[in-house]
């Protein structure tokens, strides 16, 4: 009988974590909020990472699919990115002053995304999607937020939802959430508080998790433009976790209109600790006059890196280069599931794809297929969209499909009832 | 912060609906309510109605108000919690000539649920009453969970972003009580669901009692396989910071 992935050292790991972290592992790499469903069949703990690959300290070695939600984009350890940051790191990281690399970045960013005229440098997303707001703000003296029902922009209070442990009604006062594509509930909110709307922030599509990501409506993102310039809206784009794997330009480009200021962190540096905020230059003196810092955002490591990680991204043609990956990972998929009887769904852009069993409201078929593909050695998780990145190979692939294949043998005896 | 209204809804249907379960499963419960076939109404000014209905030797705890031998006034949520705390009186508002009841075996009734409900570590190595205290606060916890998410504040803010569909809550395959949501309403029904959209499984009464009285960490259950969510996550996710909030007012 075929031996499947133990997580023994994990377990243990984890229960001496309980002693000393909140949670164990909080966050979204927590067993709990990352759906490891069930939880034994899952690895806590990474020992190390190369390429596609991570081994848990157990000793597996898991082709990864969720690159670190998304930091991952060159794949692990790149060489040439560490080589960077490596030799940033004998000359000096965090110190009393930036380093020329913070302007190097700066430039290239200004170079790269399309309607980048200045760049400011944080640690996370969740920093850059916060400063873009407040930068809005300090631009229309206006105090009122609007976002999109289901979309995440990070952990800061007025990104989650009114009920939420240690949010306030207070916390929410300013914030208007409205369905996604829904350019009509836009314009009525902007009636509704004429002149005192200060942003409107979205991501460039809906990749929320638990449900089929949706694109936005041809004509969409043009009306949503159209009508923040008419209102004095400053239009953010939270391009964190799409950004570069749709266009290298940002992800506004690929959807065709111009936003006034974009964030992205994830793939910027390909692990190394970085975000920024780029926008149009109108709202450069704005972005100017807020004092938002912290100790570790003028750190040169990530900025040597995230200057090595772009440059290798624009030679790659990234964005294309995973649509196609894309392309061999969800045809692969579709097929393998078919020759079982089960149909599955892919929905998103091709470079991170959401997938799901479409006969599945409750999605405990999908839970027991990302399980069952677990524990045979492909890291995949059934509530958020996939990531591709560059290191991950043809072989990779077909090696995924093939185990993919024994996981819906497994998940069709599990559920008879639902094969087709 | 502890709404009395709130409150009372809880000490009503789920802490007073406790006594279906004892008069199905306490020996001493059982012989109270031998031959009693009666209902008493409990009304509160401002706040919950709901008849107890004993017959046959079973109890039935139904929600609104209805034909009763015996009615029970409070002229406050916090009259009505205080008596559930022992420290009022109900104002008997018909009935008076069944006073014996409510005197005998209603009082024996409310004794065996504070007996129940109240545990001590020395009470807890017994095994019969460590599994009656995990199932009578299983059913209660998440009966007050309904209750919670339908009219406090926090609850009713997270209520609302539970998807339709209904979670099974169970200990093992034998204790279960399913929660529906429709419209951001939540109701609570003991028993197990045809089809849920969620399932939140203890694996049996030692983990449902560590959980639920907070000893053993929820994660840690989890992690092991103790503890198994299953399904459709989210509206489990929305569901547990109510439940959170059921300790606030019942501890």
């Amino acid at each position: 009988m075929k031996e499947f992935y133990t997580n023994q050292k994990s377990q243990e790991l984890f229960k001496k974590a309980l002693k000393y972290i909140p949670t164990g592992i909080p966050g979204h790499l927590g067993p709990v909020q990352s759906q490891f469903i069930p939880a034994d069949a899952f690895p806590f703990y990474a020992e190390r990472a190369k390429d596609s690959y991570f081994w848990s300290i157990d000793g597996n070695k898991y082709i990864d699919y969720m690159c670190a939600y998304g930091p991952n984009i060159l794949g692990y350890n790149n060489d040439i990115v560490d080589r960077a940051a490596a030799e940033q790191l004998k000359k000096g990281n965090c110190m009393a002053l930036p380093a020329k690399a913070q302007v190097e970045l700066a430039e290239l960013l200004c170079g790269t995304i399309e309607i980048a005229d200045w760049a400011f440098f944080l640690k996370n997303g969740g920093d850059a999607t916060s400063f873009a707001v407040m930068t809005a703000k300090a631009a229309t003296g206006r105090s009122k937020t609007i976002r999109v029902q289901g979309g995440y922009h990070g952990v800061a209070p007025w990104t989650q939802a009114e009920g939420a442990n240690g949010i306030t009604a207070a916390d929410m006062k300013d914030i208007i959430v409205i369905p996604w594509n829904d350019t009509a509930a836009f314009e009525k909110a902007v009636a509704e508080n004429k002149d005192s709307i200060a942003c409107f922030i979205a991501t460039p599509y809906d990749h929320r998790i638990f449900a089929d990501n949706a694109l936005p409506l041809p004509g969409y993102w043009q009306k949503i433009r159209e009508i923040c310039t008419k209102n004095g809206i400053v239009l953010i784009v939270d391009d964190v976790r799409c950004g570069f794997r749709l266009h290298i330009e940002g992800s506004a480009k690929y959807f065709g209109f111009k936003p006034d200021l974009a964030c992205y962190c994830k793939a910027l540096a390909n692990g190394y600790n970085i975000s920024a905020v780029v926008g149009i230059d109108a709202l450069k003196s704005a972005a100017g006059s807020i004092f938002f810092t912290g100790s570790y955002w003028s750190s040169a490591v990530p900025m040597a890196a995230a200057v090595a990680c772009i440059t290798e991204m624009k030679r790659l043609d990234i964005a294309n280069l995973f649509i196609e990956k894309g392309k061999k990972f969800g045809s692969g998929m579709i097929d393998a599931g078919r020759a079982h009887g089960i149909d599955m769904k892919f929905s998103g852009v091709e470079s991170m794809p959401f997938m799901r069993i479409s006969n599945d409201p409750t999605m405990e078929m999908m839970q027991d297929f990302c399980a069952e593909c677990v524990k045979r050695g492909v890291f995949v998780v059934s509530h958020h969209n996939h990531f591709m990145n560059a290191s991950l190979t043809d072989a990779d692939i077909k090696k995924t499909i093939a185990v993919a294949d024994e996981a819906f043998a497994a998940v069709a005896k599990l559920h008879p009832d639902k094969i087709n | 912060m502890k709404n009395q209204k709130v409150l009372a809804y809880c000490n009503l249907f789920a802490v007073l609906r406790n006594i279906e379960y004892l008069a199905a499963h306490d020996k001493e419960s059982k012989a109270a309510v031998a031959g009693k076939n009666l209902s008493i109404q409990f009304k509160v000014k401002n706040g919950p109605s709901g008849q107890l209905v004993f017959k046959n030797g079973s109890a039935e705890m139904r929600e609104g108000f209805h034909p009763s031998s015996i009615i029970l006034f409070f002229t406050s949520p916090e009259h009505f919690n205080k008596m559930i705390d022992g420290k009022a009186n109900p104002i008997p508002l018909k009935g008076f000539t069944k006073i014996g009841f409510l005197t005998g075996p209603f009082m024996k009734l409310a004794e065996r649920l504070s007996y129940f409900l109240k545990p001590t570590e020395a009470l807890l190595s017994d095994p019969g009453y460590f599994k009656m205290n995990t199932e009578m606060t299983f059913y209660t916890a998440f009966s007050a969970l309904a209750q919670i998410g339908n009219r406090d504040r926090r609850g009713i803010q997270n209520a609302k972003h539970i998807p339709d569909g209904t979670v099974q809550a169970a200990i093992g395959d034998s204790v279960g009580l399913y929660i529906t949501a429709k419209n951001g309403r939540l109701t609570a029904v003991k028993g197990f669901a045809d089809k849920p959209a969620a399932r939140l499984v203890f694996k049996d009464l030692k983990t449902a009692q560590g959980v639920l009285s907070g000893k053993t960490d929820t994660y840690a259950a989890i992690a092991v396989g103790d503890l198994v969510m299953k399904g459709f996550i989210p509206m489990i996710e929305h569901m547990n910071p109510i439940l959170e909030s059921v300790s606030g007012y019942l501890s």
